[in-house]
């Protein structure tokens, strides 16, 4: 269960929650784009994510989230993880200047810029993942579909089904929970039944899912009628307008928060493109740090 | 006035197995009708064709004055309201309040207008405490009287309760039919649809229709049917707990015929205690 709570939306009454769903999503693009920007001195690269990870820390006692349980969260992903470095550290890329590390073999070597790579892809996914996290965490999953829905209105122009998209996210935001514990119910039930969820072999535990999911099944389809019935009992009609009891509004907090974030991003932007080789080592101390 | 006129409608999911045969009755405005039928009778079904949710192979539905059909089919949904039997899966939105406002943004009701509305019907239904409260917690009865909130804000002259109670436990029970009982009492013009088998929330409607296999095989005024408890049992159903109480009482010699209600009874009670 603790997967599934983690990244889940958290009441509370903070700064960050207050801030229009829509402004958050474009935050988070910009933030994104921030952090990917690239520069090619690599102790400037290491610094700047040092400064981001600083203001995520900052952020997120803004918007009360505990550092702890997003680094457990992030954690449980190891594998994805521990792959990556892998690969970055035994692959390294062919244009880099290779400091030999270490050597295992003729063909096996571990170079600087590998684990260098590897490094800074880490800190970056880190990075990208808690923003994303404080997103969902501080947003209300119904805001964050309306907010969606109102980046994708040009599209109804070349009558893409903007609102039935929108509709459709938020039942199933609606009812994930519901099939969650029906399927507990479910396994419940079939437990009782001598079916056995954790031992066997392949084909025991094949046929353990399969009761599992056909009961699953059918439910999922009554319960779609139903829904569908009471939707349509309730004057429901996708074509037809509606009004929405639910506002996003801009406010003043948007306005300086996105002053505030564009002008980072700005700069970031500015500095990698126009400056892209700089040494901050350098530059503020005068020290060459390299290899 | 009628609020509901049935002709002669018959309903097939397949090919000759009528779930609804050739079936005629008529509810008045205002009126608190309880039809009642074991599992597979077809109550569900005639629900659904009240509402136009499934189309009648032959005979008439009339909303008021409307005739049921692809063109006024709109027009009479607004005037009808149901509440089906599961909770959970009539609970469309996330939250209490945007629950409850799903009707009014159908009808595109003004957005600052809204507000109002969907916390006046929480207080009516008294879950104004749970306004954005998610339906993982809440009980079924409060998922259901979320339900009757909206639609209850529709303002529907007509509210059909398609076994409402039928998955509650006795408190979810009593709340609803407490409801129900206020409802009426706060708007005497509603026409109430009750679909239940449960004789006691048959017993608090002034009017009941029997169905068995998709066929009316009783229908009559509370009284009528009530009095003839025999009849009542040989179609299968219980002695509503009141009617066995002031029975009991009798066979004791205590006689509270008079007595129209639980209340008027306990109160005759006390005074003789
Ligand atoms: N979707 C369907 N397809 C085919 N047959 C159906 C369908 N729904 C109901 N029936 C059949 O129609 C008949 C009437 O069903 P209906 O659901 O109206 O009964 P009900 O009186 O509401 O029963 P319950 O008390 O179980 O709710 C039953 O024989 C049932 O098997
Ligand atoms: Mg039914």
């Amino acid at each position: 269960m603790n997967s599934i709570s983690f990244g889940r939306y958290v009441n509370y009454d903070s700064f960050v929650h207050k801030l229009d769903a829509r402004s958050k999503i474009l935050f988070l693009i910009c933030l994104m784009i921030m952090i990917f920007m690239p520069f090619s001195v690599w102790s400037t690269s290491l610094i700047f994510s040092l400064i981001y990870f600083v203001l995520l820390i900052v952020l997120m006692i803004m918007s009360h989230c505990s550092f702890l349980s997003f680094l457990k969260g992030i954690l449980s992903m190891w594998f994805l993880f521990l792959f990556l470095i892998i690969i970055f550290i035994f692959v390294p890329n062919p244009n880099m200047s290779s400091v030999l590390l270490y050597q295992f073999s003729d063909n096996y070597a571990i170079y600087w810029d590998g684990v260098y790579q590897a490094g800074y892809i880490f800190l970056r996914l880190i990075l990208m993942m808690s923003l994303t996290l404080i997103l969902t965490a501080t947003t209300k999953p119904l805001d964050l579909t309306y907010a969606l829905e109102w980046y994708m209105t040009p599209l109804k122009i070349i009558n893409f089904p903007v609102h039935t998209i929108a509709m459709m996210i938020s039942i199933a935001l609606r009812f994930i929970p519901t099939f969650l514990d029906e399927a507990q119910r479910i396994m419940k039930a079939q437990a009782s039944r001598g079916v056995d969820f954790s031992r066997g072999g392949l084909f025991k535990k094949m046929k353990a899912v399969i009761s599992l999911i056909i009961p699953l099944f059918i439910s999922a389809f009554e319960k779609s009628q139903q829904l569908s019935d009471a939707m349509e009992a309730r004057g429901y009609d996708p074509n037809s307008k509606r009004s929405k009891y639910r506002k996003l509004k801009f406010h003043l907090k948007d306005l300086f928060s996105a002053i505030f974030v564009f002008t980072l991003v700005g700069f970031i932007m500015y500095l990698s493109i126009a400056h892209g080789n700089i040494d901050v080592i350098d530059f503020v101390f005068g020290v060459k740090v390299g290899f | 006035m009628n609020a509901i006129s049935v002709k002669n409608l018959t309903y097939e999911y397949e090919e000759n197995i009528k779930a609804i045969d050739n079936i005629s009755f008529d509810i008045p405005v205002g009126s608190f009708v309880s039809i009642i039928g074991k599992n597979g009778s077809g109550k569900s079904t005639l629900a659904k064709l009240l509402d136009g949710l499934l189309i009648a192979k032959s005979g008439e539905i009339k909303i008021f004055d409307l005739i049921l059909n692809n063109k006024n089919i709109k027009a009479i949904r607004n005037k009808i309201g149901i509440v089906f039997q599961n909770p959970d899966n009539q609970f469309i939105s996330t939250t209490v309040e945007d629950d409850i406002a799903f009707g009014l943004e159908n009808r595109n009701i003004d957005s600052n207008k809204m507000q109002e509305i969907v916390i006046d019907f929480a207080k009516k239904v008294n879950m104004d405490k749970y306004l954005n409260k998610e339906p993982s917690n809440l009980s079924g009865g409060q998922k259901q009287r979320v339900a009757i909130a909206g639609v209850l804000a529709l303002n529907c002259d007509i509210i059909i309760l398609d076994e409402a109670t039928s998955m509650l436990d006795p408190k979810g029970k009593e709340e609803i039919r407490q409801l129900i009982v206020k409802m009426k009492q706060e708007n005497p013009s509603l026409t109430i649809l009750s679909i239940t088998h449960d004789i006691e929330e048959a017993y608090l409607s002034d009017y009941i229709i029997i169905l068995e296999n998709g066929k009316i095989i009783k229908q009559g005024k509370h009284k009528d049917i009530f009095s003839n408890l025999d009849e009542l049992k040989k179609l299968g159903f219980e002695t509503p707990f009141f009617i066995t109480v002031k029975q009991e009482l009798l066979k004791h010699g205590y006689d509270f015929s008079d007595c129209e209600n639980i209340n008027d009874l306990v109160e005759k009670l006390c005074q003789l205690m």
